[in-house]
């Protein structure tokens, strides 16, 4: 088709396409080789009719011996490929069909003979028989020979000569096989051996070998259909006739696509080349609409692909792919990846991942930073979202095409919803937060806004996943960056957490980061273990009070004593301060099994800890013993090792 | 003890063995970026399982040594390190031209030098030739960049449009574990001046950083500022120890820098507090053991804290990454190896009492602990799963049987 019609009108013209020439025909055939080995085209179909038309049964005395005769001018009706041409080459070949379907059978049109061809052979014909086929054969190769000698005169001459060389017998011979085939009226132009049985062209009984594992393969209605990678030729000649002739519409359809997507490669290599219209003079420009219009095609071509080689997903190896099928690619070869011997933990990759990673490495090779590339990388994260280098590579890509960072954050919040486990999804945000931050640093209220949008969506992905390890980490390096530790919003919403969950340890932590790393209230470089002047007592007091009214909703959380200790730590207090309430958990402490009850192993830690510190040594190892004893016994080693510390357990070891 | 549960070797060398043959199941898409990891945890644990004089047929003969660590050297990048996977892996240019440098990553370096020791030939050559075919001055050139200004590591470097070089990979503890273990293995005793050596990176800003990212609860996190957590912790004692290893082979730690973790008796109080006493969750909630990290289901609380006294409920002990968090396969290696490491430091320690009587690798219920894993997280197929009654999967399956050497399994290299 010449490549000045546009894509427009060819669409609707290929649409309404005729059966192509034979030319075309030719041209889908040899490039698609999953079809290349096709059943009879239907011109060559209809020459085999013709050939089978002056060719008359023998007439026979011993009609009930005989193979009956197949009448060339009414077939018995067919239903399926496989028997219009077993009834076309009975018809042509009647010794032949008798010898491989059998004598009963070869008049049937139904399914084919299954267990029982014509085993008897050539034992099964009378000796009449038997010479006229064999007269048919001798006699059907002299005639398809071309005259050989160049100096035989007439061609019956060199046909003479040649059936001489077959049947290796004199003149008396070929006389003989000439008269038994007129008498019979032998057809000699029947159809050709290899149309029906394939290339095989071995005895008899190689061929009836090969009819039986056919017909075997061939009982189920659709045997093979859509199993393999190509259609087993027996389920092909086992189709129906309607069927085969759809499916001829579709290669039909399919070479018509094939041609105009060709064409409009051309139009688009052109383009890209700044190729003039012969014409026009004009440059020649490919419209949107002719490339919506070649990804249709393109997705109808593999569609069709798939249905004709009964092939259903992970059709991206054979590139047809969502990628090789969008024109938006075409320049991109694909960089394939071939895992050698010994790869090691090599993963059943889908199809369509391995696809589009061939075409990323295809892209990243070129350091191409372009729309289509981030487009890619939004495909390939969907896919696997933990490729750090494709986000790096996103990265790039992003501040090559100044694209707004504001609305990669905002892309970004539905991926971190769909990933919950990722880590790189938050690299990635801290580093857009980190290049985006210096556009908005001089404008408070931009921070704040911009702040309350990222608590907003915190928010929401820690009611997902409230101790998510990665989600706390990037919200705490958000207060510093964003100078977030005098927001009261988030104090309250830290507040909130420990309210819906007081196990929560990471709200904890995040609270003791907020409250105690507080510019204002920290001097810088001293270490989260170490007592800081800077903290305001009433601070120190507050957070006190707070760790205690959680203890006390439930006594045996540890993290509001880690809390508690840590607070008492850094405001330099003694842990002495907080003896009485600790007390309040312990009770009777080595007064016998009735009157003992601790109602917080970690209170009865904190006390032992205390004790030591007034130097009430003997308290404080009893408070150890009791743990290791009876009330935390799993940390038996750990509690003997603090007796140790003290100086006080080797003795009683 | 004739009620001890013994790990069946034969069935976890299966689960290795099916995990070696046949590509792993798409659900390790996830992990793509980190094959290197994954082939690391096979080859490990296939070591672990079948120790020299152990009598049992390693998966992994010699002869197939020669090609998987070929595939490994296939990974290594031109400008030093190794990507992470083939899938990322350009194909390089005869001209010389510059291959994207974000493709070397920094954990896959680490797990491409190990996996090459364990692939290594037997013998004392083989042992010798190990890293042949490692470029080691570019890859210690490039471990040099990947340090931030205030000496923690990044994972990969990325030269940004407009914004020049980036180091990307966040906050991470494990980054700094892994710049030590990649510089112990690599450096090697070059002289400055003699030919091979490259400037190391700043060992003292390191250490600085890990010594101030212990928490105000003892334990470890990315930075001071966050919440920590085991394998942190594990990763800041392991970086410290091994700045500590002197880099000539000496396998003995000075110590010093274990030794100035500022509040060490609140690490060990931390990640003694790790281990909790695992209570099965009751039957009926067997079948909606759908969210693996429900709390409820796996980090049960006791009725009454004397019940905690019996002793059929210490049968198994079980460990977290985090407070008030489940439990998990892994952790069990990560609080066990971080203690053993511990112990190295706590040697030369004196004057507080904490160097003597109890080692502190005693500090864990081994045999709850060993229990725990055999009865409840090993898998019927073979391998460890992270949450009791889950499928197995190679991370953990691997940490697994690295906890269960820890904790001193005899059968086990």
């Amino acid at each position: 088709m010449p490549p000045k019609k546009k894509g427009g009108g060819k669409g609707k013209a290929s649409q309404a396409s005729k059966p192509p020439t034979a030319t075309t025909e030719e041209k889908a055939t040899s490039k698609d080789n999953a079809t290349a080995d096709k059943p009879p085209t239907k011109e060559k179909a209809k020459a085999n009719d013709s050939a089978i038309g002056p060719a008359l049964p023998p007439s026979s005395t011993t009609a009930t011996t005989d193979p009956p005769p197949a009448t060339s001018t009414t077939l018995p009706e067919t239903q399926t490929i496989l028997e219009r041409t077993r009834a076309r080459f009975t018809a042509a070949r009647p010794y032949e069909a008798h010898l491989i379907f059998g004598p009963q059978q070869q008049q049937q049109s139904g399914p084919l003979p299954g267990k029982e061809p014509g085993l008897g052979g050539l034992g099964d014909l009378q000796p009449q028989e038997r010479s006229a086929w064999l007269a048919t054969r001798i006699a059907a190769r002299i005639a398809r020979r071309p005259a050989l000698s160049a100096t035989a005169t007439t061609v019956g001459s060199a046909t003479a000569e040649l059936a001489r060389v077959a049947c290796g017998g004199g003149a008396k011979t070929i006389k003989e096989v000439w008269r038994i085939v007129n008498e019979g009226s032998v057809p000699l132009r029947a159809a050709g051996e290899k149309q029906f049985l394939g290339s095989a062209t071995g005895p008899v009984s190689r061929r009836i070998v090969r009819w039986e594992g056919l017909s075997s393969q061939a009982k189920g209605p659709s045997a093979g259909a859509g199993a393999g990678k190509q259609v087993p030729s027996s389920s092909r000649e086992s189709q129906t006739i309607a069927a085969a002739e759809a499916r001829w519409e579709r290669r039909v359809r399919l070479t018509c696509l094939s041609a105009e997507s060709r064409c409009f490669r051309a139009q688009r290599d052109r383009e890209r080349r700044g190729v003039c219209d012969d014409r026009t003079g004009e440059r020649v420009v490919v419209t949107e609409q002719e490339v919506v219009e070649e990804k249709r095609r393109r997705l109808e071509i593999a569609a069709l692909r798939r249905e004709m080689s009964g092939q259903g997903a992970g059709s991206a190896a054979r590139g047809v792919g969502k990628i090789a099928s969008d024109p938006e690619w075409d320049d991109v070869v694909p960089v394939v990846l071939e895992e050698p011997e010994g790869a090691l933990a090599s993963i059943a990759y889908p199809a369509d991942y391995a696809e589009a990673m061939s075409y990323l490495r295809a892209v990243m090779k070129a350091n191409e930073h372009s729309e289509r590339c981030l487009w890619l990388t939004e495909y390939i994260i969907k896919m696997n979202a933990s490729h750090y280098t494709v986000w790096l590579y996103r990265a790039a890509i992003i501040f090559a095409l100044k694209k707004s960072i504001a609305d990669e954050i905002e892309w970004l919040n539905k991926i971190a919803l769909a990933n919950l486990k990722n880590y790189q999804i938050w690299h990635h945000r801290h580093l857009l937060v980190e290049n985006h931050f210096p556009s908005i640093s001089s404008d408070p209220s931009a921070i704040a806004t911009f702040a309350a949008s990222e608590r907003q969506f915190l928010e929401r992905i820690l009611a997902e996943d409230t101790k998510n390890y990665h989600v706390w980490s990037y919200r705490s390096y958000l207060v510093n960056k964003l100078g977030l530790f005098s927001d009261p919003d988030e104090l309250a919403s830290i507040e909130r957490m420990i309210d819906d969950d007081v196990r929560n340890n990471s709200a904890w932590s995040h609270r003791f980061f907020l409250v105690f790393s507080h510019p204002d209230r920290a001097t810088p470089g001293v270490a989260a273990t170490e007592p800081d002047p800077k903290v305001p007592p009433e601070i120190v007091d507050r957070e006190v009070a707070y760790a205690q009214s959680k203890i006390r909703l439930a006594p045996q959380n540890q993290s509001p004593w880690n809390y508690l200790r840590g607070v008492l730590v850094k405001g330099g207090r003694k842990l002495s301060e907080v003896e009485g309430f600790t007390e309040e958990f312990v009770k009777g402490l080595g007064k016998g099994e009735e009157e003992e009850d601790v109602k917080s192993t970690h209170a009865l830690d904190l006390l032992a800890e205390i004790y030591a510190e007034q130097g009430r040594k003997e308290e404080a190892d009893l408070s150890l013993q009791r743990l290791g004893q009876k009330w935390d016994r799993i940390r038996f080693g750990y509690w003997e090792w603090r007796r140790r510390c003290l100086g006080m357990g080797a003795a009683a070891a | 003890m004739a009620d001890e549960p013994t790990l069946d070797i034969d069935r976890h060398l299966r689960y290795w063995t099916m995990c070696l043959r046949s590509p792993l199941p798409y659900h390790y898409l996830s992990s793509d970026g980190n094959r290197m990891a994954l082939a690391y945890f096979m080859v490990n644990a296939v070591a672990i399982l079948t120790p020299p004089g152990s009598g049992r047929d390693s998966p992994i003969p010699a002869s197939d040594r020669r090609s998987l660590r070929q595939w490994v050297l296939s990974l290594q990048q031109p400008g030093g390190g190794f990507a992470g996977s083939p899938t990322l892996v350009l194909p390089t240019d005869s001209d010389g031209q510059t291959v994207d440098s974000s493709l070397a990553n920094l954990p896959a370096t680490l797990f491409a030098l190990q996996l090459l020791a364990l692939l290594a030939d037997d013998g004392d050559e083989g042992a010798a030739a190990a890293f042949d075919g490692v470029d080691r001055a570019r890859t210690l050139r490039w471990l040099r960049r990947l340090q931030r200004p205030d000496g923690s590591f990044g994972e990969a470097l990325k030269q940004l449009p407009g914004r020049g070089w980036f180091v990307g990979g966040g906050y991470d503890m494990r980054y700094c574990y892994i710049a030590a273990a990649v510089r112990w293995i690599l450096r090697g005793d070059v002289k400055e001046g003699e030919p091979g050596w490259v400037e190391d990176f700043d060992t003292d800003a390191l250490a600085r950083y890990i010594l101030s990212s212990q928490t105000y609860d003892g334990g470890f996190a990315g930075s001071s500022q966050e919440e920590p957590h085991a394998g942190y912790a594990y990763c800041a004692i392991g970086a410290l120890a091994l700045l500590d290893r002197p880099i000539n082979g000496n396998p003995q730690s000075s110590g010093t820098l274990v030794a100035n973790i500022r509040n060490r008796r609140g690490l060990i109080h931390w990640l003694a507090s790790r281990q909790f006493v695992y209570l099965d969750p009751p039957e009926s909630q067997d079948d909606d053991r759908s969210d693996d990290d429900d709390d409820e289901e796996n980090f049960r609380l006791p009725q009454r804290l004397s019940d905690l006294s019996l002793t059929e409920n210490l049968r198994h002990v079980a460990c977290n990454g985090r407070t008030n968090k489940v439990a998990d396969t892994c952790y069990t290696w990560w609080v066990g190896a971080a203690l053993a490491n511990l112990g190295l430091g706590l040697g030369s320690e004196q004057g507080d009492g904490v160097s003597d009587g109890v080692a502190p690798d005693l500090l864990l219920d081994r045999a709850g602990a060993r229990r725990f894993l055999l009865e409840r997280m090993a898998h019927r197929i073979g391998g460890f799963s992270k949450h009791p009654g889950g499928p197995p999967d190679v991370y953990h399956a691997c940490f697994g049987l690295t906890a269960l050497a820890v904790l001193g399994a005899s059968c086990l290299a």
